[in-house]
């Protein structure tokens, strides 16, 4: 890799604008995600923030399993964001439908729909998961490309 | 030679070299700073640099209907408007590159173009949201300006004088009337946080109502520039309320000059990061109510209390 493109990557990774997209999810991964963003959890730490726009965004956070009718408003707000973008498919749902998985009126998971980079299951998956996933999706930038990782949520305790 | 020195001025120091970097500086000073009063570690050092070359590496979008010339052209426009400002404020010395009778009136017209191209990129994007915001950046200028320049005016007419080099001449010869204008720099530290569209008035751009407010539809290096722009122009605007309200030390060695210059910008980013730590944002209405019937009148009173002074001032 040439220097400047050293330098891009490396500015990549370490200032993520991330934006939030609820494609139906009962609001539980919702609710996890906008904790991961409170001071409580720092994650300005990463260069991480919050935008209310898709043209600002470097990454999407989606939660939910895709229902038929949030589709297309999906598969538009990932195309309102300016290239290079990122996926992380947050909860059961969005990785694979989850419990709903098979139902006439979703589509069973955000990759059916967009490309994904990192799914991270859950239900709802912690906070420390969640930020442990985009980070891992912004340490696979350094790396040549790999398959999607796939981190481990913190499995409830029996 | 000239030639030479005013390039190096324009494009090195204080020009558009230097500005960058010390904005890029201040922003990370806020940022910290606002972190820490949340009791939060905040970004590493580099965080505004890394922000920016981001950006410059990303795809630039301009929707199909704004028009494309205007939507390209406005940011450098605020930029050139606000590194145009930085060479009328006296910076290592009690002089400024460029001074003469009246450039404190010209730096206020100079800092009111990134307001406007904020209102002209929020209309230029043909986007509801940015109109909106755009709408409001407008409605919010009516509001602070007028306090914050009578709030400018009152150091002016103690020391009788519309140059900032005289000004900061005549406030080294007199220090102590510095303390006359106390109450004219907290009203134009509030009125600059409406300038800057910082918490508690950054309503033009309330990412939880309107998107994105007026850079809803901008991305990528235009977006990179407005953002430096923003930095530039919150370090431009410290700089001119340091030389007008805290016009003090302007007579030591020119490098204890500089270094007093960049610890009293900072120290007044240090102040806006506080403001944003302890306010919410406020409504439009709540924001032009406060703004004419709070700032206003203790402008007004400054003024007053600077026109009585000025019989016995020197």
């Amino acid at each position: 890799m040439s220097v400047l493109s050293r330098v891009m990557t490396w500015a990549r990774v370490k200032s993520p604008w991330i934006i939030h997209f609820n494609t139906g999810a009962c609001n539980a991964c919702d609710i996890e995600i906008v904790a991961a963003l409170t001071p409580r959890f720092d994650l300005e730490r990463f260069g991480i923030l919050l935008k209310g726009t898709p043209r600002h965004a470097d990454v999407m956070v989606c939660s939910g399993s895709v229902s038929r009718q949030i589709e297309d408003r999906l598969r538009r707000i990932y195309e309102q964001m300016p290239e290079p973008k990122f996926v992380v498919a947050v909860g059961a749902c969005a990785c694979s439908g989850g419990v709903f998985q098979g139902c006439y009126n979703v589509r069973s998971g955000i990759d059916k729909v967009i490309p994904v980079s990192a799914y991270v299951p859950g239900c709802p998956p912690r906070p420390e998961a969640i930020i442990d996933g985009v980070v891992k999706l912004l340490g696979t930038l350094q790396a040549p490309p790999k398959p999607p990782i796939r981190t481990v949520g913190i499995a409830p305790q029996p | 030679m000239g030639v030479l020195v005013a390039l190096y001025a324009i494009l090195i120091f204080p020009g558009l070299a230097f500005l960058s970097t010390f904005g890029l500086v201040a922003e990370y000073v806020d940022r910290k700073l606002y972190a820490r009063f949340q009791n939060r570690m905040g970004p590493p050092w580099f965080q505004p640099f890394a922000d920016f070359v981001k950006l410059l590496g990303k795809e630039t979008i301009i929707p199909a209907e704004a028009n494309a010339t205007v939507f390209k052209v406005l940011p450098a426009v605020a930029m050139a408007a606000v590194v145009t400002a930085m060479f009328y404020i006296p910076v290592w010395d009690n002089r400024s590159l460029l001074g003469f009778e009246g450039d404190l009136i010209v730096v206020i017209y100079l800092l009111t173009i990134p307001t406007l191209t904020f209102f002209l990129a929020g209309w230029a994007s043909t986007s509801l949201y940015a109109a909106m915001g755009a709408v409001r950046s407008l409605t919010q200028l009516f509001a602070y300006e007028v306090p914050l320049y009578m709030a400018l005016l009152a150091p002016a007419l103690l020391a009788r004088t519309w140059s900032l080099q005289t000004m900061a001449r005549w406030y080294t010869e007199h220090p102590a009337w510095m303390l006359a204008n106390l109450l004219g720099f907290l009203v134009a530290i509030v009125a600059l946080q409406g300038k800057l569209e910082k918490v508690p008035f950054d309503i033009p751009e309330a990412e939880t109502e309107i998107v994105g407010g007026t850079f809803t539809e901008y991305s990528g290096r235009l977006l990179a520039v407005f953002r430096m722009a923003i930095d530039m122009e919150m370090v431009v605007g410290a700089a001119l309320l340091a030389a007008v309200f805290l016009p003090f030390g302007l007579g030591l060695h020119p490098v204890l000059v500089f270094v007093l210059f960049l610890a009293k910008v900072l120290f007044l980013v240090a102040l806006a990061a506080l403001l944003r730590a302890l306010f919410a944002r406020l409504r439009i209405e709540q924001m032009v109510d406060f703004c004419w019937r709070i700032l206003m009148p203790a402008a007004l009173l400054q003024l007053l209390l600077t026109v009585v002074l000025s019989g016995v001032a020197p």
